[in-house]
C-alpha cells in the first residue's frame, strides 16, 4: 500500500532572496531520483509538505509551473515562530530535504480556458498565482486564455517578489501588468496604493472572466467589494485559502473549514463555496 | 444554605450588581453537580449546594478578563461566584498575579464542610467497575447510595470526604462580599502534612519507584492544567515549539518532564484544592508531590499561598538579602 | 445470515482456548490496569472480566495507538551548510512498513466495534489511505461480547446501536453465565469458529432463548437516549446560533473527551531527535504521530499568529459540528456510538446528552437566534 506520510528526497539546487528583508527566498529543489520526478505531477494551486527530518514539515504552495520540468520550486517565508520555515532558511544549495505532495485540489484551468483571467495578489501570497502565471504565460498555452491582467501589490518595492520575472511579464505585449505599493520609496516610480483600490481603478472587465485572489485575508475581504461592484459573480472568484496544516492528506482532522478540509478540498475555493462554508478562517 | 445562596443571588440580579453568576447545579450523574453559569435570574433556581460541589469554579474567572478582551471602550463584565475555601483561596491568587480585578467579582463565600470522593464509594463496597450506582441522596450527614439491581447502602458522609477536604484549613474563603454559614471545620497544621512526613521517610528509590509508576499512567490529556485555575499561560510550556522544551507524546520521559514542569510551577501559588486530583481521569495520585511543594514553600519562606492579598508571593520576590551563594559559588 | 451456526463455549474453557491461539495471533483482551480495565495483551494468567462495563480508554488505541512510530531516519555523513548533520532521507525508511501482526481483540463492546468501522471510513477512504492503520485493521479478527448490563451513560441505541449490535465484529459473544454464545457475523468470523470447531459445541434451542431473554432486558435498561431525527439537517444551520455561547461555558478545554472517545481521530505529526548514549548531538530521530484534540487552546494555532479558533466557544462548536454534521455530510455517519465514555469522565460532568437535547429542541435554527 503506498504510504502518503512518507517524504521523497530531493536536493535544494538554488536559493533565490526574493525581498529586501530577506526573508522570503525561492528554493528549486530537484528530485534524487528522476523516477520520483516523473510520479510528481501537479497543478497550479497545489501545494506540498516539505520535510527536514528531526525538524518537521510545512505546507508550501508550488511556485513553479508544471510546465517548468526540471525543477519544483517553491517560495518560503520564514517565520519567527516557525521551526521548520526558520530551519530551511539555514540551508544552502546541495542540501537535502524531503518532499510530500502534491496535495490540495488546485485550480481548475481546463475551466479557465477561453476566459479572460483577472489575477490579483498581495505580498508573499502571490505564489501560487506566479505558478498559474508562468503556466497560461507557455506558449504551449498562452492561445487557450484571453486577456490575462495581473494586480501584485507589496507593502514596500523592496517586498515584491519575483522581481526579475515581474519585469519580463511588464514586456510583454500579451500580459497587462500592475504593481503597486502601500508605500513607495525614493527609487520606486510605479503606482502607489492599496490593491483594492488599484482594482476599481484598474476595473477589468467582468464579461467572461474569472478572477483569482491570493492574498492577506484582510486584502481579500477587502478587493471582494471592488470585484463584486464590477460585475464579478461569485463562482468565478476563487481564493487560495491558508490553514494550519498537518498530515495533507484530510486525516488528521485539523484544517477543516465546516465539512471541508483545506488541505483536500481546497486550498481553491470560490466564493460562492466559500459563502456556503462557516466563517471559521 | 441553598436558600440562603438563592436569596443572595436574587438580590443581586435585582440590584443589578453583576452580569453574571457563577454556581453549581444538579449533575447529570448521581453523585455530582455541574457548574452553572446564570444571567437570568429564572435560572436562579437551578443552583444547588452540596457535597458534590467539588469543583474550583475560580478556574472560569481568567476567562472573563483575558487582554485581548480588555479592549478602550469595551466594559469588563462583574462576575458573581460562589466561594468555598479553596477556591477563595484561588481567588486571592489570581487577583494577586493580576488575572482578575477585585471590583469585578462579588464573592459569596461559603462554609463548606467538605466533598464526596467518588472514588471512596468504590471502596465502601460498591465495585463501580461491576455494579453501577444509579443514585443517591444525601442526607443528615449520610449518603445513601443505590445501586442497579436496587440495593440500597448507606454511608457515613465524613468517611466518604477527599483527603484534602479532611485536611482543609480554611474553609472559607478569607476575602468575600458576603459570608453564609460559620467556618467551623480546622485542621491542625501537623496533621496536614502527616501523610508526606510519611512519604519522606522511604528510601529514594522507593520514591522514585512510586514517581514513576504513579506519572506513567498519564496520558497528556492536561485535565490537571486545565481544572488548576494558576494554569493561565495562554501557551503551556508542555507545547511550545521554539524550542521544544518537551516531546508532545505519552512517552514517560516526556510525561515526568510534563509532571514536574507543571507542579514545580505551582511552587508558592498551590492552593491544595486538589482539582488536578479529581480532574485526572487516570487517577494519578498527584497531591503528594504538590503538597510536597506546599510543605517546602512553607518551611523555606513561612509562606503559604492564598491566604493573604498583601503578602509578597516569595518565588516573585526579590529582598536585597536574598542568598547568592547560588551564584557566587554555584 | 439466517443459518448462520450459534456455537456455545464454556466460559471455563475460554482461557484455554485464547492460550492455544497465542501462537498465531496478537491477542488483546481487557484487563484491569491501575484500578480500571484497558485492552492489554493477553496473558494466560489473567481471567477476562466478564462483568466489566466497558474500558477507560477505547480499543482505538490498538489500532491506532496515543504515539505512534511512521518512521525513523539516521544521520548521514555529509554535513549541512548550517554545520549540523543532515539526516539521511532513507529510501525505505526503518518501521515504515506497518505492522501486520495478526490481531485478534477479544471481548470488545458492540460500541467499540462499531467504531471501528467509523474510523475505517476515515482512514481509507478513495483519495488516500492511512496504510499505519488499515494494515492492522485489515487482517484482524474482532471478537465483541455483547451488553447485558448497559450503564446510565450508555446511549448506543440513539446512535444506530444496541447491546448486540453486529456492526464491525467478526464474532459477537453473549455471556449466559455458565456459557458463552458465540454468533459469527462475517466469513471471517464464521471460517474462525470452524477452524477451531473442537473448542465449540452446537448451541442449543435453550442457550438462544436464554440469550433472547437477556437482550431484551439489556435494550430495556438504556433508559437514556437522545432522539437524533435529522440532527445533520438541524446543525446545516446552526452555525451561528447564540446557543453556542451557554454550550462551551464550563468546558476546562481538556482532552479527556477527545481521548477517551472511540471516534475521535485528530492526531499532530512531529519530529523527534534521539542520541546513542555518549554522543553530543543526535544520530538518529523518527517522525510520530500521536493524539491531539480539537479542544486543546493551540490545536488550530497558525504560525503567524492567528487562531481561527481562539476560544472555547468556536472548539466546543467544531466538537459538536465535526461528530453530529461535518462527518454525516463527508462519511454520511455520525461519529459517535454512544459509548458514554466522555459523560462519565468529564471533570465538570459537561454532558453530550444535554448538549444534544438542546440542539435537537431548537425549533427554526437559521435566522432567529443569531450571535
Amino acid at each position: 500500500m503506498n504510504n502518503p506520510y512518507l517524504p521523497i528526497p530531493v536536493t535544494i539546487k538554488k536559493i533565490t532572496i526574493e525581498n529586501e528583508a530577506r526573508d522570503i527566498k525561492t528554493f528549486d529543489l530537484a528530485f534524487n531520483d528522476k523516477k520520483d520526478a516523473g510520479k510528481f505531477k501537479y497543478t497550479c494551486g497545489q501545494f506540498a509538505e516539505i520535510s527536514m527530518l528531526g525538524i518537521g514539515e510545512a505546507p508550501i504552495g508550488i511556485a513553479s509551473s508544471p510546465m517548468d520540468e526540471e525543477l519544483v520550486q517553491f517560495t518560503i517565508k520564514k517565520y519567527i515562530t516557525g521551526v521548520v520555515t526558520s530551519a530551511l532558511h539555514n540551508l544552502c544549495p546541495g542540501d537535502m530535504v524531503g518532499i510530500r505532495g502534491p496535495f490540495g485540489n488546485g485550480f481548475p484551468m481546463k475551466d479557465f480556458e477561453g476566459s479572460n483571467l483577472v489575477i490579483v495578489g498581495g505580498g508573499f501570497a502571490f505564489t501560487t498565482l506566479r505558478s498559474l502565471t508562468r503556466y497560461v504565460l507557455h506558449e504551449k498555452n498562452r492561445v487557450r486564455f484571453k486577456d490575462i491582467t495581473i494586480l501584485y501589490g507589496a507593502r514596500t518595492p523592496g517586498e515584491l517578489i519575483y522581481k526579475s520575472e515581474l519585469k519580463q511579464w511588464e514586456e510583454r505585449d500579451d500580459i497587462n501588468v500592475h504593481l503597486t505599493v502601500d508605500r513607495g520609496d525614493e527609487n520606486w516610480k510605479g503606482r502607489v496604493g492599496l490593491v483594492p483600490n488599484v482594482l476599481r481603478e484598474v476595473a477589468p472587465s467582468s464579461k467572461n472572466s474569472v478572477a483569482l485572489i491570493c492574498g492577506p485575508l484582510i486584502m481579500v475581504k477587502y478587493t471582494m467589494l471592488p470585484l463584486m461592484d464590477l460585475g464579478f459573480k461569485p463562482e468565478k472568484i476563487f481564493f487560495s485559502l491558508e490553514m494550519r496544516i498537518k498530515c495533507g492528506i484530510g486525516k488528521c482532522g485539523r484544517c477543516n473549514i465546516g465539512p471541508k478540509y483545506v488541505c483536500k478540498d481546497g486550498p481553491v475555493f470560490t466564493y460562492k463555496e466559500l459563502q456556503g462554508l462557516p466563517q471559521e478562517y | 444554605m441553598i436558600e440562603k445562596i438563592k436569596e443572595t443571588v436574587k438580590k443581586l440580579f435585582k440590584e443589578n450588581k453583576i452580569d453574571i453568576f457563577i454556581g453549581y447545579s444538579e449533575g447529570t450523574l448521581p453523585l455530582r453537580s455541574t457548574p452553572c453559569f446564570i444571567t437570568e435570574p429564572d435560572d436562579i433556581e437551578k443552583l444547588v449546594w452540596n457535597s458534590y460541589c467539588f469543583n474550583n469554579l475560580a478556574v472560569y474567572l481568567p476567562r472573563f478578563f483575558l487582554p485581548q478582551l480588555q479592549k478602550k471602550d469595551v466594559k469588563l463584565p462583574r462576575i458573581g461566584i460562589l466561594a468555598k475555601g479553596c477556591d477563595g483561596r484561588s481567588i486571592v491568587g489570581l487577583i494577586k498575579e493580576h488575572q482578575i480585578p477585585r471590583e469585578n467579582l462579588y464573592i459569596i463565600g461559603i462554609a463548606c464542610k467538605g466533598m464526596i470522593d467518588i472514588k471512596k464509594i468504590q471502596n465502601a463496597g460498591c465495585k463501580i467497575q461491576e455494579v453501577e450506582i444509579v443514585a443517591a441522596e444525601e442526607k443528615n450527614g449520610k449518603v445513601l447510595v443505590e445501586d442497579e439491581d436496587k440495593k440500597k447502602i448507606e454511608l457515613e458522609k465524613e468517611e466518604l470526604l477527599a483527603e484534602v477536604c479532611k485536611s482543609c484549613q480554611y474553609t472559607a474563603p478569607l476575602i468575600y462580599d458576603v459570608l453564609i454559614g460559620e467556618e467551623k471545620r480546622k485542621t491542625k497544621e501537623e496533621e496536614r502534612a502527616a501523610f508526606i512526613e510519611e512519604f519522606e521517610k522511604k528510601p529514594l528509590e522507593e520514591r522514585w519507584k512510586y514517581f514513576q509508576e504513579q506519572v506513567s499512567k498519564c496520558i497528556r490529556c492536561y485535565a490537571c492544567r486545565q481544572a488548576c485555575p494558576n494554569c493561565y499561560c495562554k501557551e503551556c510550556f508542555a507545547e511550545q515549539t521554539k524550542p521544544e522544551w518537551i516531546g508532545v507524546t505519552d512517552n514517560i520521559s516526556d510525561i515526568m518532564f510534563f509532571q514536574m514542569g507543571r507542579i514545580f510551577h505551582q511552587a508558592g501559588r498551590c492552593i491544595d484544592c486538589g482539582a488536578c486530583v479529581r480532574a485526572c481521569p487516570m487517577g494519578i495520585d498527584l497531591r503528594i508531590f504538590t503538597y510536597k511543594l506546599i510543605k517546602d514553600v512553607k518551611e523555606f519562606f513561612g509562606y503559604e499561598a492564598g491566604i493573604s492579598l498583601e503578602e509578597a508571593p516569595p518565588l516573585a520576590t526579590f529582598k536585597s538579602d536574598d542568598k547568592q551563594e547560588f551564584i557566587t559559588e554555584p | 445470515m439466517e443459518n448462520v451456526k450459534l456455537k456455545i463455549i464454556k466460559k471455563k474453557d475460554v482461557l484455554n482456548f485464547l492460550d492455544s491461539l497465542k501462537k498465531e495471533y496478537n491477542i488483546f483482551v481487557p484487563m484491569e490496569k491501575n484500578g480500571d480495565i484497558r485492552f492489554s495483551k493477553f496473558n494466560s494468567g489473567e481471567d477476562i472480566p466478564w462483568n466489566y462495563r466497558n474500558t477507560k480508554i477505547s480499543p482505538k488505541e490498538i489500532f491506532f495507538p496515543q504515539t505512534e512510530t511512521l518512521f525513523s531516519f539516521e544521520a548521514g555523513t555529509s554535513a549541512l551548510s548550517n554545520g549540523s548533520r543532515a539526516f539521511k532521507p532513507i529510501n525505505e525508511p526503518k518501521g515504515s512498513t506497518p505492522g501486520t501482526t495478526n490481531y485478534l481483540i477479544f471481548g470488545i463492546r458492540p460500541c467499540d466495534a462499531q467504531a471501528f468501522s467509523l474510523l475505517g471510513k476515515l482512514f481509507g477512504g478513495d483519495d488516500f489511505q492511512d496504510p499505519y492503520y488499515i494494515e492492522k485493521r485489515k487482517q484482524a479478527t474482532i471478537i465483541s461480547l455483547a451488553c447485558n448490563k448497559p450503564q446510565i451513560t450508555c446511549f448506543c441505541t440513539s446512535l444506530k446501536g444496541k447491546p448486540d449490535n453486529e456492526e464491525g465484529t467478526d464474532i459477537i459473544l453473549f455471556d449466559l453465565g455458565e456459557n458463552i454464545l458465540a454468533k459469527p457475523i462475517t466469513k471471517r468470523g464464521e471460517k474462525f469458529t470452524e477452524n477451531l470447531n473442537s473448542w465449540f459445541k452446537e448451541a442449543k434451542k435453550s442457550d438462544v432463548e436464554k440469550k433472547n431473554k437477556l437482550m431484551d432486558l439489556s435494550l430495556k435498561k438504556i433508559r437514556s437516549g437522545v432522539n437524533l431525527q435529522n440532527i445533520k439537517e438541524k446543525l446545516d444551520e446552526a452555525f451561528d446560533i447564540s446557543l453556542w455561547n451557554e454550550i462551551h461555558q464550563k468546558c476546562l478545554g481538556c482532552g479527556i473527551c477527545t481521548y477517551l472517545c472511540p471516534t475521535c481521530y485528530c492526531f499532530n505529526i512531529t519530529d523527534e531527535k534521539d542520541h546513542v548514549a555518549g554522543a553530543s548531538t543526535p544520530s538518529r530521530g523518527k517522525r510520530i504521530r500521536c493524539w491531539d484534540s480539537c479542544m486543546f487552546p493551540l490545536f488550530t494555532l497558525h504560525a503567524s499568529g492567528h487562531n481561527p479558533r481562539p476560544t472555547y466557544k468556536e472548539r466546543m462548536r467544531q466538537r459538536i459540528m465535526h461528530k453530529f454534521n461535518y462527518c454525516p455530510e463527508n462519511f454520511k455517519e455520525i461519529f459517535c456510538v454512544g459509548c458514554g465514555r466522555c459523560i462519565r469522565n468529564c471533570p465538570v460532568n459537561l454532558d453530550l446528552r444535554e448538549v444534544l437535547v438542546s440542539l435537537m429542541s431548537l425549533g427554526s435554527l437559521c435566522k432567529d437566534k443569531k450571535i
